[in-house]
């Protein structure tokens, strides 16, 4: 229980921390913006599928946040 | 064959106005007009919006002394074109792919807009566009002339 | 209550962007609508589904939209039972307690009376806060005969770092009534005493959700979520038995009603990749950890390929592989004699398994109004079929049959 407590702290750290070193400029973000490079694209898959796993199988949830694309506004 | 086809959409898109590369670009030569300069991408969705109201500037304020010049940043030309085609501009395109200009002005969000006044100093900038306030940037561009 | 279970409750509705979030986005004062039907059909007379889902999204301007959808589920087949199999004929009472009905010898004793609708809405509003901030609300409710399901969200979601980072903050509250038909069984009791309850009971389930979006560069971003998870109440299956068999022959003597924990911890970290190729193609890989205090350690690999062609057609393979422990009072059965533990179950969901998905997407973006698509998987279970602990005449019984099930998806997206 403690190794994976430690496991989640640390990638919840890893996470948070030393970002900023990543990304594109504001006008650089053509190919995020496509439908299909959304975190969240194919929602409804993700929908029915998260159903059926919920159904089959004791895990569910954790998935798929909102973010990336087009960066505007 | 696609560099004929691009010329011929360049012929009969619904442009009132030219592409121009950026290095043509002369904000000095705008000297005397209150100049609306905005940098937009085809894949940006509040771009697409704000274009008939950028048109609709043009219509509104005299051409002596208002002016909309716009900067496009896509890094594909074709995708800018295919935009145009479907939302069509009556103002002022330079095409920027590398996005060298938007590095100079440091540009934080798209769109971004600067609002020139006729002495070519920066008095506004606006990062996003919400139609919600388009009477307040209407009243800025009003003050300035 | 097979592929019952809850409907696509609040933070994950909000984690998949206001429930609708197609991949078209439409402009100010157009409506997105997402139409789906899943078929889901799973082997050997068990479980098949049917389920036509309808979304609809309208852009208020500016950044902010309001999104509503609808679910039908409608289920018929048969589900185990939790029984184990036997030589003999066994009888079992219907949940109703009115009926029963025979299972032949060496089958894996399934409950027929199986017939279900369920009736799901969810409602969605996110407005910005300002340029950098947005808020999500959610609301669902959920329907079918013995079930009952409401949840409200919340999601706050701030950019930084010129929107190449956004952190995410969520929760949600659900509050679930259970009525099962023929009333709550007392726990542990045997099925044939037929000792019932109240006709209800409820449970609630808290959710917290902390995550962050990462853009790597122009073609590439990764995603990783931290969730913890509070369920509290009834958390047991009331048509779910656990067999008591004799310990030398292995033949059932007795079914008792299960009985699970009242409460449920969880906690799950999850982490997903996705990139456009040079050749426009795209990759996704995503893992998710899941652990929790009734012992079930689950490990899922998600994997897609996009391969895109022009005209906007894509061919789209995928995989998919789950694992998990069983939970701690799991048991394939319970021995005559022995003192019968306080929480029980039998239920193959909760039992050690390993599942792989394989499938394969064919779709087309016709243009920025409208995209089709067909999705075609099969999905396989397998579990320890003969366990050490068998018995008896249980050594020569499937103990957890492989279950493997076809699923057949349609969807078809347009503004308007």
């Amino acid at each position: 229980m403690t190794i994976r407590y430690q496991w989640l702290l640390l990638a919840s750290v890893l996470a948070l921390g030393g970002c900023s070193s990543l990304g594109v400029q504001p006008w650089e973000r053509n190919i995020l913006a496509r439908d299909d490079m959304l975190m969240d694209a194919d929602a409804l898959d993700l929908a029915f599928d998260e159903h059926i796993y919920f159904s089959k199988e004791a895990s569910s949830g954790g998935q798929g946040f909102a973010g990336g694309g087009c960066g505007c506004n | 064959m696609r560099k004929f086809v691009l010329l011929l959409l360049l012929v009969i898109s619904p442009l009132n106005a030219e592409i121009y590369n950026i290095d043509q670009l002369d904000l000095k030569g705008q000297a005397g007009k209150v100049v609306y300069l905005d940098f937009w991408a085809s894949w940006c969705k509040p771009c697409r919006e704000s274009f008939p109201w950028m048109n609709g500037l043009l219509t509104r304020y005299p051409a002596d002394k208002f002016t909309v010049i716009t900067i496009n940043l896509d890094a594909e030309t074709e995708e800018m074109h295919r935009f145009l085609e479907k939302i069509g501009a009556d103002f002022d395109i330079y095409h920027d792919p590398s996005g060298a200009i938007a590095e100079q002005f440091e540009l934080e969000g798209m769109p971004t807009s600067y609002l020139i006044d006729a002495n070519g100093k920066v008095v506004r900038k606006h990062i996003g566009f919400y139609t919600s306030k388009v009477g307040e940037y209407e009243r800025e561009i009003e003050e300035l002339l | 209550m097979q592929l019952k279970g809850k409907k696509i409750t609040g933070l994950l509705s909000v984690a998949t962007c206001s429930l609708l979030c197609t991949p078209v986005q439409a402009d100010e004062g157009e409506w997105d609508i997402d139409a789906a039907v899943l078929y889901y059909a799973e082997d050997d007379g068990r479980v098949e589904a049917i389920e036509p889902v309808i979304s609809a999204k309208k852009d208020l301007g500016d950044e902010e939209s309001v999104s509503m959808k609808l679910v039908i589920d409608s289920l018929t087949g048969s589900s185990p039972n939790g029984a184990v199999p036997s030589t003999q004929v066994q009888t079992f009472i219907k949940p109703s307690g009115d009926s029963t009905y025979q299972v032949a010898p060496n089958e894996t004793p399934l409950d027929p009376s199986f017939k279900d609708t369920r009736v799901a809405y969810s409602m969605n509003w996110e407005k910005p806060y300002d340029r950098n901030n947005r808020r999500n609300y959610g609301f669902n409710i959920s329907k079918e005969y013995d079930f009952t399901s409401i949840s409200a969200n919340a999601l706050w979601q701030h950019d930084a770092n010129k929107k190449n980072t956004t952190y995410s903050y969520g929760f949600n509250l659900e509050f679930d009534e259970i009525e099962p038909v023929g009333d709550v069984p007392d726990p542990l009791t045997s099925m044939y005493d037929q000792m019932k309850g109240d006709s209800s009971d409820t449970r609630n389930v808290i959710d917290l959700l902390f995550g962050v979006t990462q853009v790597i560069d122009r073609t590439s971003l990764f995603q990783v979520n931290l969730t913890l998870s509070e369920s509290d109440g009834y958390m047991t299956d009331p048509y779910k038995i656990v067999s008591v068999v004799d310990d030398v022959s292995g033949e059932p003597v007795d079914q008792l009603y299960e009985n699970r924990p009242d409460s449920r911890s969880r906690q799950g970290l999850y982490g997903k990749y996705r990139k456009t190729l040079a050749n426009d193609d795209i990759f996704t890989a995503s893992y998710r950890y899941m652990t929790d205090d009734w012992g079930v350690d689950s490990n899922t690999f998600d994997f897609t390929y996009r391969f895109k062609f022009s005209n906007g057609y894509y061919l789209q393979p995928r995989l998919r592989l789950y694992d998990q422990t069983a939970a701690d009072f799991y048991a394939y059965f319970l021995l005559d004699g022995d003192p019968v533990p306080n929480e029980v179950s039998a239920d193959y969901r909760l039992g050690e398994m390993d599942t792989t998905t394989v499938g394969i997407k064919f779709g087309r973006e016709v243009d920025r109004q409208h995209s089709w698509s067909v999705r075609l998987e099969q999905y396989e279970q397998t579990g320890e079929s003969s366990p050490s602990e068998a018995v008896g005449q249980l050594r020569n019984q499937d103990l957890y049959p492989d279950v493997t099930a076809t699923i057949v998806q349609f969807s078809y997206a347009f503004i308007f």
